[in-house]
């Protein structure tokens, strides 16, 4: 996870939840408890987080608040979860979004 | 429905400061955030905020927010996180959508203070992921604990890109350039001079041409623009970057208060569409206060003090104080705004060339225009003074309202006085210990201690040091310019970290003595 | 104190630009040609322009691109953005959904 800063010069040591595994598109990938699911995908390097409807370009995080919606995904089954404002759980199943599906524009 | 006193809309530093000041006058104070966590953009601010001890000068943002929920949760103010107001309606009716339920609330008085928000500019490949707001990578890297990405550019010399340049490096990002539109620095110089002696370069009059890469950022292209903002030919600049910051301005967030029926004006000087209120922070609808950066972008600190100011005067609307007890506090505070609002960046200047200080000394434009004050203007400054000894060296080029190295220095040998905005210059009578507390206290990090005389041939400067890892004592390196260029080599002579420095090591390094004036940053070598 | 649009304005011949095809509200992909074209077209207010081309009516219901609709409208038009009537603002400030809007409970904070 080396997109995490391990000790920094004026916060220290961020205080974090319980390390948990969760699911992203089938691979197995590690996180902390109760951060946004953005955080942990984008310490794993993961920078998109669906496809767009209409055009199909790929879209990632661009506010982090909540704001914009670009980073929606489709957390346990439920499409346009706003993944940087909702906590990480332990067995969590995130899926790139292809408009709200799960399912690549191909195979719609 | 439940009714309450006074209702806060934005649990940030205005909304709190509001609720505290209701509470302390017996008003039973709620406050709604639509955040997970309160604050505002206080959390996210790492840098030692600048005033006087008044506007919590030398504190941390993330400090003063500690602080600020700490009072209010003493005086009883509630305050609910994950509450999104989704309406305000007449005889100030709101509606709150907390969790998956819609409750009603009445307020007696209302406070929006719900903030502001980033603007935006596009560019061909804007959308793609790694293109982000300046607020995204504060969040990312100061609350989340993690890098937004590896080399960026950022766009946007305020003092939010500024900052967050800085906040970037401080995290182990590198910033590949600062890039801005117009043609000069438009935040403080001494927040340029921090990023630009780890040597970002500035390239103002240049803005983005496009965003490269087929699923997320892997470059970006920039270009010099003239007067009226279009691409000159032939000006293009290519960088490898994975990241974009966007830092083009705040708008207030006020369609509450539109909805609400109050009037509104469309002001740019105060970011956008703003409610019309009194001094107070009154509406046109009695009852119903603004305070903050959604009655006009500024910063946290007035933020705080407008807060204030609207608390008291819901305390007397209300009947919880008399109209006397309003004056007067809002004459206390109407005292403390203004001192804010002084000087080279104050309301009234903005968008301004102001030519010189105060004091009349040409401002130096080559900070204004590459980030970093030249060899032949640093002279020009009352606090950059040569003598036998340790002695400080002030490079503080610009009026800002801040004040805090004249109390930290236990010698008295800094002097600015009543007035804050006026440049700090050293008292020749008095003796410097080299203690360094004005160094550690400078929340621009623009003091250096200097000692031309150490040893023959050889001087030493001191220089605030915020980053890990620590240098060791004797290690080897560079000393750096004020505009990052490696100048001489450098040897590590003392590393001091104390309490009451708060985070600002102090680093001592040993340079050829025609170096002094010049080594103004470090780097290890490789 | 909102100045009414002039409709006897004539934003005169569309010309295209080179960058027509910029995306402008990231939620419902519209470009900013499509929403010049529709200054041509006769939509001189925000509102009209959101029914029209559902800028702003997406997920993020106009956080991110509202100012920009405003700067481009104007510009077509020749005017200031300060002098473009702004969308009308409406609850629900975010968006909820219709079976938490259906929910209220009697208990409170």
């Amino acid at each position: 996870m080396s997109r995490r800063i391990a000790e920094h010069p004026i916060l220290g040591v961020q205080e974090k939840g319980e390390k948990v595994t969760f699911l992203c598109d089938g691979e197995i990938l590690e996180g902390y408890e109760g951060e946004p699911i953005a955080a942990a995908l984008r310490a794993a390097g993961i920078m998109k987080h669906r496809y767009t409807k209409k055009e199909h370009t790929p879209r990632g995080i661009f506010c982090a608040i909540g704001r914009c919606t670009d980073c929606v995904m489709i957390v346990d089954g439920k499409p346009n979860i706003r993944t940087c404002v909702t906590p990480l759980k332990q067995g969590m199943k995130v899926q790139t979004q292809y408009g709200v599906s799960p399912k690549p524009f191909e195979k719609q | 429905m439940k009714r309450y006193d006074l209702i806060v809309v934005g649990a940030g530093p205005s909304g709190l400061s509001a609720a505290i000041e209701g509470a302390k006058r017996g008003l039973q104070v709620v406050v709604f955030d639509e955040n997970e966590k309160p604050g505002g953009q206080l959390f996210k601010q790492i840098h030692k905020f600048f005033g006087s001890k008044e506007h919590k000068a030398k504190i941390r943002g993330f400090v003063i927010g500690e602080q600020l929920l700490k009072e209010a949760s003493e005086l009883g103010v509630k305050v609910v996180l994950n509450a999104t107001v989704t309406g305000l309606y007449m005889d100030k009716e709101l509606v709150v959508k907390i969790a998956d339920t819609i409750y009603h609330y009445k307020g007696d008085a209302i406070l929006i203070a719900t903030g502001a928000a980033e603007n935006m500019v596009t560019f061909e490949g804007w959308t793609l992921p790694g293109v982000i707001g300046a607020g995204a990578a504060q969040t990312m890297m100061n609350l989340h604990g993690v890098k937004p990405g590896n080399r960026i550019l950022m766009l946007g010399s305020g003092n939010v890109g500024l900052v967050v340049s800085f906040q970037l490096l401080q995290c182990g990002c590198e910033v590949a350039a600062l890039v801005d539109a117009a043609p000069r620095v438009g935040g403080y110089g001494i927040h340029a001079a921090k990023v630009a002696r780890c040597g970002v370069p500035f390239y103002l009059s240049h803005t983005i041409v496009k965003a490269e890469g087929e699923e997320c950022v892997t470059g970006v292209t920039i270009a010099e623009v003239d007067k009226k903002f279009q691409f000159i030919p032939g000006t293009e600049k290519h960088f490898d970057v994975d990241t974009i910051c966007l830092a083009v301005g705040l708008s207030p967030m006020s369609q509450l208060l539109k909805i609400a029926g109050c009037e509104m004006e469309d002001n740019p000087k105060r970011g956008g569409q703003v409610p019309i209120c009194n001094e107070y922070g009154e509406t046109s609808i009695k009852g119903i206060f603004v305070a903050g950066d959604v009655s006009g972008v500024e910063e946290a600190s007035s933020a705080m003090i407008e807060g204030r100011i609207a608390g008291i005067a819901a305390a007397q609307y209300l009947g919880y104080i008399g109209i006397e007890e309003l004056e007067e506090k809002f004459e206390e505070n109407k005292a403390a705004l203004e001192g804010l609002r002084q000087g080279m960046f104050a309301p009234e200047n903005r968008g301004k060339l102001i030519e010189r200080t105060e004091e009349g000394i040409p401002v130096s434009m080559n900070l204004l225009t590459k980030g970093y004050i030249a060899e032949d203007e640093i002279e020009r400054y009352p606090g950059v003074t040569h003598r036998a000894g340790i002695h400080p060296v002030m490079e503080c080029s610009q009026n800002i309202p801040c004040n805090p190295c004249q109390d930290a220095c236990p010698r008295h040998c800094i002097q600015i006085g009543s007035h804050i905005t006026s440049l700090p210059v050293v008292d020749e009578s008095a003796q410097c210990v080299g203690c360094g507390l004005c160094v550690a206290a400078c929340s621009g990090q623009a003091i250096f201690l200097v000692q031309e005389d150490y040893e023959p041939g050889y001087g030493t400067v001191t220089i605030p040091y915020e980053f890990l890892p620590l240098p060791q004592k004797g290690e080897k390196g560079y000393g750096l310019d004020r505009s990052g260029q490696r100048v001489c080599e450098a040897q590590v002579m003392e590393v001091k970290t104390a309490k009451t420095f708060d985070h600002t090591n102090l680093l001592t390094i040993r340079v050829p003595v025609d170096m002094v004036g010049k080594a103004r940053f470090y780097r290890k070598s490789c | 104190m909102q100045h009414i649009n002039d409709r006897a304005i004539a934003p005169g011949t569309f010309i295209p630009e080179p960058d027509d095809n910029r995306i402008i509200c990231r939620c419902e992909e519209v470009t900013k040609g499509e929403i010049r074209r529709a200054v041509h077209e006769g939509m001189y207010t925000i509102t009209e322009i959101r029914r029209y081309l559902r800028t702003g009516m997406g997920l993020c219901q106009g956080q991110t691109c509202a100012r920009l609709v405003k700067g481009i409208v104007a510009k077509e038009l020749g005017i200031s953005p300060a002098e473009l009537i702004p969308a009308t603002s409406r609850a629900p400030m975010r968006p909820v959904e219709m079976k938490v809007l259906a929910k209220e409970e009697g208990r409170h904070v």
